[in-house]
């Protein structure tokens, strides 16, 4: 007989900046949690220091930020809190309308993947679910 | 079929009688009748309509445009006597590119002038109040009256439309009004729609244009519509979306049944204000996306023609035909474009522009193919008002007024939406009426459903989207433009002319008039759209008056239900 | 004083100290329920009751999120620190769960002095996490004041809210108590508050008569359940709220309410064999549960007696002993 309980992923899913649109991170949550993972969802506009403070409290291994206007041009910033907050652990993606160049800039600001309109189901949840792995793998305080 | 003039002018049946109608409705539109002739010679009539023996049920369902059901049409020249609004979308960092860009818009056939803001100006604040990162990225800074000015500069605002797209509580309306009195342009002249008032589309559908609590900005609409109608008498103050909520996944029915069940909602409150529907509603506009299901999005303009007619007639005794007329403005849907093969995107907008000018719509904006990636650059808006140009003198389409009229299919779902839009319309009356319906979540539900499902479909395959779950290429070969990114530079100098436009005017004037508004605020009777004015006029900023009003009247957080 | 002993795990003296980083983790390991968490919770029993522990639990559309929320602003005005579990259903197919409590709290999320946690229910039955209580036993020891336990009420999981809460807060909303659902068993019987919300609304009056009838119906308690008023979007009345919920917690004697926590530990217990039991024989292939399952199928052996035979065969359980 066995007990053990499988650990599901914890991931934030939030939205920074100014925009408002709300559709596309309310159907990842869903596919999240179709695949057996706790999604702490929020509103949007969440200031930099709020998404730390979130992610902090909620142990999050993967923070999943929702950008379809520019508000994807603060994630840098973020990385670099979530980094000072000694968050580096955390896996960040960020999803939503983000031209190629500005991609590159991401991913040398750490981001671990940018996902565009078009990604299936199956492509985010696999990737997210790796990536929680990677994370807890990378805890440092157990 | 029909023989116009033998038909006409002989006989007294009641589709005779009403076709006369018509016709005399339709000179006084076109007076220079010219005769229009397809490629083989053959001559074009305006209207088609089915013998008397034919349809019995023509009369009631369809009727003639202009008059009747309304189905067929608002006007009863439609396209053919005036061609719809070209209304493109413009938002540029800069007040001064705004400027140049409109120009050159307008020398290509645009025929009236949007104004994207930018987000931190949807989101209420100042230019020096958010992320330099964010500042002019998607859309014109404009805080005050003098950027109001510069936008507009060498621009004869008295004899164009302009949309207007700031929310609740309107500040850029006033800026424009302060504007024109400066020009010695009198208000009666200033012509166009404020396209983003409403405000509980914003709170279901579009969080970043909620500004102030739903019943703040119940409180500032109310007061708007009544202080315009007796000051910028041809303005319209509402226009009811459906975009953002068929954008956030309604279906096209759903979408139509809830703007509607928000229209009757305004008119309900404005009729408890005591003002006069069948003055107020000849206001009344509407703004609903285009989707690429063709057939679909023809049906629901007819559908959504024909109940608003009957319905204001039935909810609000209304008689004046003006007042009965559906007027809307529609902008081709960004969610069906896609990032994958994006000179797809151009034939997409094509076909949906065609389903909004067959489905009779008064005013068209067209995505770029770039839309996807950004706010219009400046080679796919030439495009998209290309489009817009193909379709209006090669295509055809304006020669007949509903040319869809009478087919099979056309007719049998253009009943079908109709009984669907009025169960939604039925479901929201039983929630209390639309503004009830979204402060329990009850709309947002409903959408979010629908979203899920539309996502599974294309998941599956089972909705099939061109270069993304079929027909994808390996290597992407297109070459988009260059984003624009505003010049940091340029935001910079437009923070120093905010501080230079602070430094510079009469702190004290400022101070007493946003006093003011703070007091017509917390009043219950005094007008907050008037002092809106009032503090603008004296030099108030946008963020400024969106300030003290959150203050006073609440600040708008939207319902998100995880 | 906190007195960390040296052979304390590191987390736990962390979380003693009032780190919140500590505090998060560890919760993450207590849920995970390792070999590493029973020496934190072991680490952590002398610097437990000192918090009052909230149970906050009422039907969706009471306005229960908005209500804490404003409760925490009064806390927090009152100079009191706070730790929430907010607890969510895991969806019982899938295991996930999208957790949406802190959407109405978001006025608090950069206050230091405010703890909250999202729990997802983890296949609990009732509702509750089975670690919700040990959760609150962290913030207990990571010197909050008040730790709030937010749960939708469904299932049993009033019930076990009961067992786990100083004090316990039952929302509901006007209309919502439509008679047969506010007297829902459990409700009545548990709450120590009653709580009408949205006291705007013209119903909400009435719901407040009819809950003082059904309570006055009640065997008569040693101590009067108030039945109070609220407009948790205005602030209406959350400072008598806040003010009963001190009488409550004042006249337990948290300290050395041994009895209560050992119930409350039995109980916790059941609840865990009952989750194992129940994984054992939906995955078991053993030849002995296929037997009885087809006895019970072909209707030659009830549903008690095929139970208990399993639990003998799981632990030589003998149904003659109690």
């Amino acid at each position: 007989m066995t007990l053990d309980t499988v650990i599901p992923a914890r991931v934030l899913v939030t939205k920074i900046g100014l925009d408002g649109h709300d559709r596309g991170s309310r159907i990842v949550a869903a596919y999240l949690r179709d695949a057996g993972m706790e999604v702490i969802y929020t509103d949007p506009w969440q200031k930099l220091e709020a998404v730390v403070a979130l992610a902090l409290q909620e142990d999050v291994d993967v923070i999943g930020i929702s950008s379809l206007a520019t508000d994807h041009l603060l994630v840098p910033k973020l990385m670099k809190a979530l980094d000072e907050a000694g968050l580096g652990h955390i896996r960040v993606i960020v999803g939503g309308i983000v031209p190629a160049e500005e991609e590159a800039d991401l991913l040398k600001a750490g981001v671990s993947r940018v996902f565009h309109p078009g990604s299936g189901r199956e492509e985010i949840v696999e990737a997210v679910a790796k990536l929680a792995v990677d994370a807890a793998d990378d805890r440092t305080d157990d | 079929m029909n023989k116009i003039d033998a038909k006409v002018h002989s006989g007294g049946s009641d589709r005779e009688t009403a076709a006369r109608d018509w016709k005399s409705g339709y000179q006084a539109q076109v007076r220079e009748g010219k005769t229009v002739r397809n490629r083989s010679g053959l001559e074009i009539q305006p209207l088609y309509w089915p013998d008397e023996e034919v349809d019995a049920t023509y009369d009631a369902k369809l009727g003639f445009p202009g008059s009747g059901p309304m189905t067929r049409g608002i006007y009863p020249s439609m396209h053919r006597g005036r061609t719809w609004t070209q209304r493109q979308l413009i938002g540029l960092g800069r007040p001064e590119d705004f400027n140049g860009r409109i120009k050159k818009i307008l020398k290509s056939g645009a025929s009236a002038l949007s104004i994207i803001p930018c987000n931190s100006v949807y989101r209420g604040v100042d230019a020096n109040e958010v992320e330099p990162e964010l500042l002019g990225t998607c859309g014109t800074v404009i805080n005050t009256v003098q950027d109001m000015e510069i936008s507009l500069a060498d621009i004869p605002i008295g004899d164009i439309s302009i949309g207007l797209n700031d929310p609740n509580p309107f500040t850029m309306l006033a800026q424009l009004l302060i504007v024109a009195e400066q020009r010695g342009v009198p208000w009666s002249k200033i012509t166009g729609t404020s396209n983003q008032s409403d405000y509980i589309s914003h709170f279901v559908a579009n969080h970043m244009f909620y500004r102030l609590s739903l019943t703040g900005a119940r409180r500032v609409q109310l007061d708007a519509i009544e202080w315009l109608a007796e000051n910028v008498p041809n303005w319209n103050p509402l226009s009811v979306v459906g975009q953002h909520m068929q954008q956030a996944g309604a279906t096209p029915a759903q979408a139509m049944g809830l703007t509607l069940s928000s229209a009757i909602q305004y008119a309900e409150d404005c009729m408890a204000r005591g003002l006069d529907p069948n003055k107020f509603l000849e206001r009344f506009t509407f703004f609903f996306d285009i989707s690429i299901s063709f057939f679909e999005e023809v049906a629901k303009f007819r559908a959504g023609r024909r109940i608003w007619a009957r319905l204001v007639e039935e909810r609000f005794g209304v008689s004046n035909l003006r007042a009965k007329r559906f007027k809307f403005h529609a902008q081709t849907s960004g969610v069906d474009l896609t990032r994958q093969q994006p000179l797809n995107n151009i034939s997409r907008v094509a076909v949906q522009a065609m389903a909004g000018i067959l489905g009779g719509l008064q005013s068209l904006h067209t995505d770029g193919y770039d839309e996807v990636f950004t706010t219009p650059t400046e080679g796919p808006a030439k495009v998209a008002i290309a489009t817009q140009n193909i379709l209006k003198h090669e295509a055809g389409l304006c020669d007949v007024i509903d040319p869809l009229g009478g087919s099979y299919y056309v007719e049998t779902l253009t009943d079908q939406m109709e009984a669907e839009i009025l169960r939604v319309i039925a479901e929201i009356d039983e929630q209390g009426g639309m503004f009830k319906a979204v402060e329990n979540g009850f709309v947002q539900k409903a959408i979010g459903e629908s979203a899920l499902g539309f996502q599974e479909a294309v998941d599956t395959g089972e909705q099939i989207v061109v270069g993304v779950n079929a027909y994808q290429e390996e290597e992407e070969e297109t070459v988009l433009p260059a984003i624009d990114r505003p010049d940091p530079d340029w935001m910079q100098g437009q923070i120093d002319r905010l501080a230079a436009y602070k430094a510079n005017r009469d702190q004290g004037g400022v101070t007493t008039a946003l006093s003011d508004m703070r007091t017509a605020a917390r009043s219950e009777s005094e007008n907050t759209f008037a002092a809106i004015v009032g503090a603008t006029r004296a030099g108030a900023t946008q963020g400024e008056i969106i300030a003290v009003l959150r203050d006073e009247l609440g600040f708008g957080r939207p319902l998100v239900v995880a | 004083m906190k007195q960390a002993t040296p052979e304390m795990p590191a987390l736990a003296r962390r979380l003693i100290n009032g780190e919140t980083a500590a505090l998060a983790r560890a919760i993450s390991v207590v849920e995970r329920d390792t070999p590493q968490a029973i020496e934190i919770l072991r680490a952590i029993r002398p610097h437990l009751g000192q918090a009052i522990v909230v149970g906050f639990t009422g039907p969706p559309g009471a306005g229960k999120s908005t209500l804490v929320n404003a409760y925490v602003a009064e806390l927090r005005r009152r100079g009191k620190t706070v730790g929430i579990v907010a607890v969510d259903p895991s969806s019982p197919i899938t295991g996930g769960a999208v957790l949406g409590d802190r959407i109405r709290m978001a006025e608090h999320t950069l206050d230091e002095g405010v703890f909250i946690r999202s729990l997802a229910s983890r296949g609990a039955l009732g509702g509750l996490s089975a670690s919700a209580a040990q959760v609150a036993d962290l913030m207990d020891a990571a010197d909050r004041d008040v730790v709030i336990l937010e749960t939708v009420g469904t299932g049993q999981s009033e019930v076990e809210m009961a067992t786990i809460a100083d004090v316990r807060v039952v929302i509901a909303a006007p209309g919502l108590g439509d008679d047969v659902q506010a007297i829902k068993a459990g409700i009545l019987e548990i709450a120590d508050v009653l709580v009408v919300n949205k006291a705007d609304q013209p119903l909400a009056s009435q719901t407040r008569r009819q809950l003082n009838a059904m309570l006055g119906l009640r065997a008569t308690a040693e101590h009067p359940v108030p039945v109070l008023s609220t407009d948790a979007i205005n602030r209406v009345g959350v400072a008598d709220l806040a003010d009963a919920v001190t009488v409550v917690a004042d006249r337990r004697d948290r300290q050395t309410d041994r009895s209560a926590l050992a119930g409350r530990t039995r109980h916790l217990l059941a609840q865990a064999v009952s989750k194992a039991a129940e994984a054992h024989v939906m995955n078991s292939r053993s030849e002995k549960v296929e037997d009885i399952l087809h006895a019970v199928q072909d209707a030659r052996l009830g549903l008690t007696d095929a139970a208990k035979q399993i639990l003998g065969g799981i632990m030589g359980y003998n149904a003659n002993e109690q």
